[in-house]
């Protein structure tokens, strides 16, 4: 699950000659079907301020923009449902003690919850928290900071989805013929 | 553009002029060369049936319709199939055509992890093979005699190449015409072209050492439409099946052309438990089957068996074919019945970044990249010191992706507005490098464990030697080299852990060659001890070369069928 930099980075996984072309990267970890929870639904691994404290988090790493975010989409659905079917028990205690220090962090910071904080000092707190994920990553720390695998999950939940695919990015499941040279500008954004 | 392969029932009380067993590539050329003959052919296959389209029953599904996003439920996976799952080919989409490993059981080891990749079902691997399509060349075919390693091939690439060229215009191979001696050009369909990035990488590489040659991979998907068969529509991974037949496999090529002739019949679910062997007459006489579906266990008669289960399932078909003559197994009386087994040893190469380029992007997924030709030990000039053989490499450039975003620094819109263009163009190089035959490395019925059926699982022991380790520090270290000469610049060399058998090119345990009392098969894949048993996959092999072998296993089957139908019409079977 936990990517090398250089997996991330887009090592392409081509195997015995089959390019195979998952989007993007094919050890990226497994995940759950993301669904907008419905009214009924409860988180299944966390507790519900844990899953507030979530939304608010994925939400500031894929914001709603032009277009739906990572909130909007369903990834802390995605997020609680890895925590609970896929997840192993130490990364699952990684991951709420690391969702808990944030509180922490923040008190110590600045004297109050993330969720209290100003939207400047939330910033400044979860960029530092980037920054140590992204140094860990190239250092190939294992396992990673809980900062590093909230941020993978988060992007991998998101563009993963029809939204994050096909809003976000573009995704054509028949493309029909192969053009390995032309302007950026025709083709417009990513392939997701 | 589904195609039903029900035929009709097989039948114990009669003798067919042929049994194949497995139907994989080689079992389903078999099956054609066969039939097209005139023979009457019963294909006996140890998995369930699959149906060419209707069962293909994730193609084009987006990871949103997916349970796992397309990666699989990785409890389950560490349940059922923590082995299969470990190659890199494996997934959620095609984790159905591939073994369950506690149902399908073998064993090694702790120290020498092997992985045997399988896929249990009508049509095998064929529909989950990487396509890649390449010739030998006497390079290869003349390198045990040549180095005094082993024992020579009993054949040579005049033997081989009018059954490449008969193959090939079959299959349907797009690739590009390069007039390199140590990889002979097929019979090719138009190239799948490179793109902007492997262009760039192909011109420098080249400038710097003109004497080696990148090239787009040669491989059975086709690029325009081919008996039958529709060109690719690139939606990328083949491997889940594909309804339009763009590429070969058994089920889209092969079995359909053996159903037209009416003398197929297809048995599935029969797992080949031994062949009967008659003593007085030197001949083989049939199969035992277990129905894996009732478990009853029939035998069927044939002339003359084909055994294409693939190279350790056949090769352990024949080690359980026990009698008084041959206790340790039919083709054993060498001695080398489940020795010298090889794959191709890789995980490992070198990558970096192309400069430029900004603006140019791709449209579509090309189910191929590109092949760097090997280079080393081609004659005195590329002799190293520490190794024989060599390698090639396999890679494409591409633009990273939105999976850059989750190793780069960076939050929020901006991050979001970043990933909406590609990032850089990378060009990764993946080595795949020859594997020497090892007495050291075989298989053998395990006197310990047996499976679901009661039949002896077998125990693996394969390790990398010294030549294989020797080579491994040129293969990153020259990749590197090229990308550097190339003009790319943070490039990087990797090495992962290499587990054998992870190349799913497992080749070996009952090889070809002229003397009974070293080999198993003699020059027409023909068993010394029982000239009326065949075996044309993957264990025929004397040695490994480095390239995929699939294309030759065809080309050693379509010939090996054409002497077995003048063989048996001369009565000498």
């Amino acid at each position: 699950m936990d990517l090398s930099r250089r997996e991330a980075l887009g090592r392409l996984t081509l195997l015995l000659g089959s390019a195979i072309s998952t989007p993007a990267v094919g050890a990226i970890l497994p995940g759950c079907r993301a669904e907008p929870p419905t009214p009924d639904w409860v988180p299944q691994a966390l507790t519900s301020d844990q899953f507030n404290l979530l939304e608010v988090l994925v939400d500031r790493i894929i914001p709603t923009t032009d277009t739906p975010g990572a909130r909007d989409v369903g990834v802390p659905s995605f997020i609680d449902r890895l925590l609970q079917d896929w997840a192993d028990v130490n990364e699952r205690e990684r991951f709420l003690t690391g969702l808990a220090a944030i509180d922490e962090e923040s008190r110590e910071s600045h004297g109050a919850l993330f969720r209290e904080a100003t939207r400047e000092q939330q910033n400044e707190l979860l960029a530092r928290l980037d920054e140590e994920g992204v140094r860990a990553r190239d250092d190939e720390v294992d396992p990673l900071p809980f900062f590093a695998i909230l941020k993978e999950w988060t992007l991998v939940g998101y563009y993963t989805t029809e939204i994050g695919a096909t809003q976000e990015l573009q995704w054509l499941a028949v493309p029909g013929r192969y053009d390995g040279n032309l302007p950026l500008d025709e083709v417009g954004r990513t392939w997701a | 553009m589904g195609m039903s392969l029900q035929t009709g029932q097989a039948d114990p009380g009669k003798t067919y002029d042929a049994i194949v067993v497995g139907s994989g590539i080689t079992g389903g050329w078999a099956a054609k060369e066969l039939t097209e003959r005139g023979l009457d052919v019963l294909l006996l296959e140890r998995g369930r049936p699959v149906e060419h389209g209707p069962d293909y029953t994730t193609e084009h599904k987006p990871p949103w319709e997916m349970p796992y996003r397309g990666e699989g439920d990785r409890r389950r996976l560490e349940e059922d199939q923590f082995l299969q799952a470990e190659a890199g080919p494996v997934n959620e989409y095609n984790g159905h055509f591939f073994v369950n490993d506690r149902e399908s059981p073998y064993t090694f080891d702790e120290d020498k992890p092997f992985l045997w990749i399988r896929g249990y079902h009508l049509g095998g691997r064929s529909i989950t093979w990487g396509r890649q399509s390449y010739r030998w060349s006497d390079l290869d075919f003349e390198a045990n005699a040549r180095e005094g390693i082993e024992i020579d091939w009993p054949i040579r690439y005049a033997d081989l190449e009018p059954w490449y060229d008969y193959v090939e215009r079959f299959v349907g191979v797009s690739g590009q015409a390069e007039g390199m001696p140590q990889l002979p050009d097929s019979r090719f369909l138009p190239p799948m072209p490179l793109n902007a990035g492997e262009v760039r990488v192909k011109q420098g590489l080249e400038a710097a050492f003109p004497d080696r040659r990148l090239s787009i991979g040669r491989s059975a998907v086709l690029t325009q439409a081919h008996n039958g068969r529709n060109p690719c529509h690139y939606c990328g991974p083949c491997s889940r099946g594909c309804a339009a037949g763009a590429y070969f496999c058994s089920l889209s090529s092969t079995l359909p052309a053996a159903l037209d002739t009416g003398r197929l019949t297809i048995r599935t679910h029969s797992i080949v438990h031994s062949l009967m062997y008659d003593e007085g007459r030197d001949r083989v006489t049939g199969t035992r089957v277990i129905d894996a579906e009732t478990r009853e266990e029939p035998e069927f008669r044939g002339r003359v068996v084909f055994l294409c289960a693939s190279t350790l399932a056949s090769t352990q078909i024949l080690l359980m074919t026990q009698s008084g003559r041959f206790p340790d197994g039919l083709g054993n009386s060498s001695g080398t019945l489940g020795h010298y087994l090889m794959d191709h040893h890789f995980r490992l190469g070198a990558e970096g970044t192309l400069p430029g380029l900004e603006d140019r992007y791709t449209y579509g997924q090309r189910p191929n990249g590109i092949y760097l030709m090997r280079f080393r030990n081609l004659d005195d000039r590329t002799r190293q010191p520490d190794f024989v053989r060599g390698y090639g490499y396999q890679g494409r450039a591409g633009r990273e992706g939105w999976a850059r975003g989750i190793a780069e620094a960076g939050l929020g819109a901006e991050l979001k507005n970043r990933l909406r263009s590609p990032g850089r163009w990378r060009m990764s190089l993946w080595a795949f490098g020859e594997t020497l035959p090892s007495y050291d490395n075989y298989v053998t019925l395990d006197p310990d464990v047996t499976d679901a059926w009661g039949i002896p699982v077998l125990r693996i022991n394969c390790t990398l030697g010294q030549n294989e380790l020797a080579m491994r520090r040129d293969m990153t270290a020259a990749g590197a080299e090229m990308l550097e000469a190339a003009g790319l610049t943070e490039v990087e060399t990797w090495e992962d852990d290499y587990r054998p058998g992870e190349g799913i090119h497992e080749m070996g345990t009952a090889r070809m060659g002229r003397d009974p009392r070293t080999s198993v098969l003699n020059a027409w894949n023909q068993l010394h001890d029982a000239p009326n048993v065949f075996v044309t996959d993957g264990a025929c092999m004397t040695s490994a070369a480095c390239q995929n072998p699939s294309l030759t296993y065809m080309a050693l089957t379509a010939r090996a069928c054409d002497y077995a139908f003048g063989a048996l019409d001369r009565e000498e079977l």
